[in-house]
């Protein structure tokens, strides 16, 4: 249908950078294609690279980046001279935070339950995958006819709770998606 | 034989007096102090002498007899004193002086009487020039100075006659708090300077600070070269300059660059000089005093004047007569100056010291660097935090605001914190760019949250999370799971396109 989604499935390659303000960057980087930060991608360029100082080109205009200072997965990196302090984490350590921490922003479980009796006919992604909200995850039959099932949410694939060719009742339990939106 | 010009002054300033001695034909001196042993200004001198000044309290710059000792050793016919330092001290002019060697400024006698504030006004007035209003003689109880406030206006400020320092100084908003506040401004001058005298002055709540550039000969021609707007300060500390200024007005520059000229010639003044003003709301403005050095702001004018001030420093010490003339004066496009100052503009300012890992200039026909450092140097805690200038030249004040933003988007330095960020921000808020601003904009409007902007944001956030990633995804790759498509790609192929 030619619908390209930004987020590709590994997982591995998004990450969180959350200032002390609470702002939160959401930044997924692919393998061969420019980053995508908080869903959108931006056509920034790399221009050097060089120990611990980097420059990139974006709109038209340079931004030096020198990182300042680290400890653990807190980083002070300025730019263009002023400095800004970052803590950062891995998705996975994002949503691991995100369950106990009961006073920061819950992540939400997006549960997807079947909309109808059927079969499951086919499943495309797995526990763990990165998926974009509208992307298909399975596909159910039903009354002859083969829906296919999306993800209601940016998010990781958290379960997987049914297996190909398997009968499902309607409301029952398909997936678990951690939702990675605001 | 060639002149010998020793210039007792290090860093920007010290390249800035060398070029100048060149073009003129002269052999550039230089000290070679411990304290900075390998400073880039030794690059351009023809001649350096050490200052050996490790073990002495003092830095050789602040060293009046060390200086001309050395200099009469070495042979030297001039010395320049820059600014700062010695540059306005009038034992240090005449000590030279006395010992045969040509000072490059005006007469001891006229530093001595510029640097007394109580003198220099009341030269003023006898040149007709505008003071600020205020009590002539001592003011002896709160109620004389409650009668002499109703008279000129409030808020007023008292000051210590023998005063300095700001003891001894309030500021009076309105007559019910005069009593308290002459009480205690009193009491405290006595403790301080065991004089309880009180004077009275308007006090400007916003002022704006303008000076007027001038060059004097010995025989008595003076030229006016025009103002400066230097208001962006920190704690008296001019951050940015510009000339002209927006404030004055054709029949305004007039008028104040004739008042300067009526001043230095009625004080017999040669050499480069500034004349202070302080504007008010009204635009109405006062003398405050004279400088008597080159200041680190000239840059401006020479650009917009097309004027070499320190070339005629030198040539008016020689002896030379001015050749220009008032009415071949003529103020082209706008100008304005940014100090880069290793203070972290985030942090109140603080000095930053260490070693300059890599410094990048802007560079365009319209660009003017004056800079003492270069990749590889060192700023050290003995002297001043500026380490250079970036002067811009545009046609009118909207495109020197968008040649000078766009210029300190390319300057970069890594190793420390400097004042660049500070000046973008000055030069895209509002009231630099309708030219309200005034010397309380630093303490009144800024705060460091300013300097922050969306796109930095995230473009740190992005860079920070590339140096993470490469490092979360080195470790994975440690892992027997690990599959051979390492971050790094995107950067490698990034690199490769350049």
């Amino acid at each position: 249908m030619g619908t390209t989604y930004i987020y590709k499935r590994d997982a591995s390659r998004l990450f969180i950078a959350l200032r002390e303000n609470g702002k939160r960057f959401k930044i997924y980087i692919p393998k061969e294609s420019q980053p995508v930060i908080n869903g959108e991608e931006e056509d920034i360029d790399f221009v050097e690279q060089e120990d611990f100082h980097y420059a990139f080109d974006w709109k038209g205009k340079r931004y030096h980046c020198e990182l300042v200072s680290r400890d653990q997965n807190k980083a002070v990196v300025k730019v263009n001279g002023v400095e800004y302090k970052f803590s950062l984490e891995s998705l996975f350590s994002y949503i691991r935070h995100g369950m106990i921490d009961k006073d920061g922003k819950q992540i939400d479980e997006n549960n997807i339950v079947a909309p109808m009796p059927g079969k499951i006919v086919d499943i495309f992604l797995s526990e763990g995958d990165l998926v974009n909200e509208g992307e298909p995850i399975l596909s159910l039959e039903a009354m002859k006819m083969q829906n296919e099932i999306s993800a209601n949410c940016n998010g990781v694939i958290r379960k997987i709770r049914v297996q190909q060719g398997q009968s499902v009742m309607k409301d029952e339990l398909l997936v678990e998606i951690n939702s990675i939106d605001e | 034989m060639k002149k010998r010009l020793l210039i007792a002054n290090r860093s920007e300033i010290a390249i800035r007096i060398i070029r100048s001695a060149h073009k003129l034909g002269m052999l550039a001196v230089v000290f070679q102090s411990d304290r900075e042993p390998d400073a880039l200004y030794l690059n351009y001198a023809d001649e350096i002498i050490p200052a050996r000044d490790a073990g002495n309290e003092k830095a050789i710059f602040l060293d009046a007899e060390r200086i001309v000792e050395l200099a009469l050793e070495h042979n030297i016919d001039l010395i320049h004193p820059g600014y700062g330092f010695l540059s306005e001290n009038p034992d240090f002019a005449e000590l030279c002086v006395s010992n045969g060697i040509n000072f490059i400024g005006p007469s001891p006698e006229l530093i001595r009487e510029m640097g007394l504030k109580t003198v220099a006004k009341s030269m003023a007035i006898k040149a007709g020039l505008p003071l600020v209003p205020g009590s002539d003689g001592a003011i002896n109880d709160a109620e004389a100075a409650k009668a002499y406030a109703d008279k000129i206006g409030y808020p007023v400020i008292l000051k210590a006659s023998a005063g300095g320092g700001g003891r001894g100084m309030r500021i009076v908003e309105k007559p019910e708090t005069m009593e308290r506040n002459f009480k205690s401004a009193s009491e405290e001058a006595l403790a301080a300077f065991d004089n309880g005298d009180m004077f009275i002055e308007k006090y400007l709540q916003n002022p704006k600070h303008l000076e007027f550039q001038i060059i004097g000969d010995k025989y008595g021609n003076v030229v006016h070269l025009g103002e400066r707007e230097c208001s962006l300060q920190r704690k008296h500390q001019k951050i940015m300059e510009e000339a002209p200024s927006a404030s004055v007005t054709p029949e305004m520059r007039k008028e104040m660059g004739d008042m300067a000229i009526r001043f230095a010639k009625a004080i017999g003044y040669y050499s480069a000089g500034t004349i202070e003003f302080i504007m008010d709301e009204d635009r109405s403005y006062y003398f405050m005093e004279m400088n008597t050095r080159i200041q680190v702001e000239h840059p401006v004018t020479e650009m917009v004047t097309g004027v070499d001030l320190v070339d005629w420093q030198i040539r008016v010490a020689l002896g030379e007569e001015l050749t220009l003339k008032q009415e071949d004066i003529e103020i082209k496009g706008w100008a304005i100056e940014c100090r880069v100052n290793t203070e972290d503009p985030q942090n109140r300012f603080s000095p930053q010291t260490g070693f300059i890992d890599k410094i990048y200039f802007p560079k365009d026909k319209d660009i003017r660097i004056e800079s003492g450092v270069q990749t590889g140097s060192v700023v050290t805690p003995y002297f001043d935090s500026m380490i250079a200038k970036i002067i811009v030249h545009g046609k009118d004040r909207p495109d020197v605001i968008k040649k000078t933003l766009a210029a300190l988007y390319e300057f970069n330095l890594i190793g420390m914190k400097t004042t660049v960020p500070f000046c973008r921000t000055v030069l895209q808020h509002p009231e630099f760019i309708d030219a309200s601003y005034t010397t309380r904009w630093v303490d009144s409007v800024y705060t460091p949250e300013m300097l922050e902007n969306d796109e930095d944001e995230m473009i740190g956030a992005l860079a920070a999370t590339i140096m993470y990633a490469s490092e979360y995804l080195q470790l994975s790759s440690d892992l027997p799971t690990y599959k051979n498509d390492s971050l790094n790609v995107w950067v490698l192929n990034k690199r490769l396109n350049y």
